[in-house]
């Protein structure tokens, strides 16, 4: 019967140490965001997010995100928009902060699950990645240029413009040279 | 008492690949709760009922612990409920994660009832001709479970009679319940190269041997092949046709409710309910049979 207590015990601890780590969210607490009011002294970024390669290769899109309400006419999911950098922001920081705003449905795997130590983005308005295609997937520019790292990795000054952008094949169909130098090598 | 085993092996196995084929492969709600219904209905008539009630405490909580983990790692679908660790848990993942567990369950039930009707014997004379190891190896594997079950009732048993269990506490329990299961991989191995090495000695495999069986192909079969393959050839027709098309993301599509969707669900239905059909029609005629004695 001592064993007994000391099994209860430890299940006791996990489930504990478990409800712990999770944190459960509200719809609307999730999409509560603050965005600070741009003023003459603070420093701003733009964001775009962006998916026209889609519309080049609609016939490869799986057929059940073919609806105007994933996939916009003019390929605009968010227009350029402005936003107050804050100290040590990274290209991730301001994505969440703006798809939250905006209430953009996005999906990432975090640091701890990639092997890469840096965020990666799945998905964004329901488009994943291999939704169009197998080379298919998010990717982003800051100042026209594709940078060879994590967004998470890429800290900000004041501004920059950052465009997220859907690739049908892997970066070459939006510009992005290194890749077709590197043989392939995904962000 | 099993009229469906009574069939001739061959439609016996046509008519099981079929329906586990849509089982597995079509993704829509009917279909896959036609299945379910269906499974369990033979399931109710072939199995014995306290069999029958064990079961049920194994496949409930199968059912809802595959239905809740869907939610838990697929973030997709346009309806949040709320927020777990800043990722979304939604209504689409709920409602994918239900029918993932009915088509899981139903699978199983459908491979449990096969594994009442197929016995070895008639899966051997279907394929120990043309593929005798292949079929061997399929046959053994597909006996495993069930007779691994039984072996394991009786170590635990023999085990009873030397102390073992005696301890009410739960931790002493595992390590009981451990130590049958290391006897019972050791022996699981042993039954299993004896099992191989007893077939060797009896030829089995070797050019000019012959099977004896009592299998014929009779009347009923024919029917019971032809309604089969009308059946499915309209199931199969309604797949190409994009008539069974079901999505679950990024938002539940609508139920596809035209004429001939409805007369696909309803022919695959009728597939599905066909054996449980047949044992009643059987145990309705031995009633009226022994009625009039």
């Amino acid at each position: 019967m001592k064993k007994d207590i000391l099994a209860v015990f430890a299940i006791i601890l996990i489930v504990a140490v478990i409800i712990n780590g999770t944190e459960i969210q509200s719809v609307d607490e999730y999409y509560l965001t603050h965005i600070d009011d741009i003023t003459p002294e603070s420093e701003t970024v733009f964001i775009s997010i962006r998916c026209d390669t889609i519309l080049e290769n609609y016939d490869e899109l799986d057929e059940n995100l073919r609806s105007e309400e994933f996939v916009p006419p003019d390929g605009v999911i968010l227009p350029t928009t402005e936003y107050v950098l804050r100290e040590g922001d990274t290209v991730f920081d301001i994505l969440d902060r703006a798809v939250r705003y905006n209430k953009i449905q996005m999906e990432y795997q975090g640091i701890k699950q990639n092997s890469f130590g840096s965020v990666y983005i799945q998905g964004i308005n329901y488009l994943y990645e291999f939704s169009c295609g197998p080379l298919s997937g998010w990717m982003y520019r800051v100042d026209g240029e594709f940078p060879n790292y994590g967004c998470s990795k890429y800290v900000l000054h004041d501004g920059q413009n950052i465009e997220w952008i859907y690739t049908c094949d892997l970066g070459n169909d939006v510009g992005a040279e290194w890749i077709s130098n590197m043989g392939g090598q995904q962000k | 008492m099993k009229a469906f085993s009574n069939y001739h092996p061959a439609v016996e196995a046509v008519y099981f690949i079929s329906v586990l084929l849509f089982a597995m492969f079509v993704q829509n709600p009917v279909i896959e709760l036609s299945a379910l219904v269906g499974g369990i209905l033979f399931c109710c008539v072939i199995l014995k009922s306290s069999e029958a009630a064990g079961n049920i405490g194994f496949y409930v909580p199968m059912f809802f612990l595959t239905a809740i983990t869907n939610p838990l790692f697929s973030h997709n679908g346009v309806t949040p409920l709320f927020f777990l660790n800043g990722n979304p848990v939604t209504l689409e993942a709920f409602v994918c994660g239900i029918f993932t567990a009915v088509m899981v369950i139903a699978v199983m039930l459908w491979f449990r009832c096969y594994s009442e009707i197929m016995t070895s014997d008639k899966f051997l004379y279907l394929f120990g001709r043309t593929m005798p190891k292949l079929s061997l190896v399929l046959s053994m594997t597909l006996r495993f479970i069930p007779m691994f079950k039984r072996q394991m009732h009786r170590v635990s048993r023999a085990q009873k009679t030397m102390g073992l269990y005696s301890s009410k506490s739960f931790l002493d329990r595992i390590k009981s319940a451990l130590r049958v299961f290391s006897a019972m991989i050791a022996w699981s191995i042993e039954n299993s190269m004896e099992t191989s090495a007893s077939m060797k000695a009896r030829g089995y495999g070797l050019k000019g041997r012959t099977n004896f069986s009592m299998f014929r192909f009779y009347a009923e079969d024919i029917i019971l092949l032809s309604v089969c393959t009308v059946l499915s050839g309209i199931t199969v027709s309604g797949i190409f046709m994009g008539k069974t098309t079901f999505y679950y993301y990024p938002k539940i599509t609508e139920l596809n409710l035209s004429l001939y969707s409805i007369f696909v669900y309803t022919a695959f239905c009728i597939l599905s309910f066909l054996p449980f059909i047949i044992e009643v029609k059987e145990r309705i005629k031995w009633k009226y049979y022994i009625s009039k004695i």
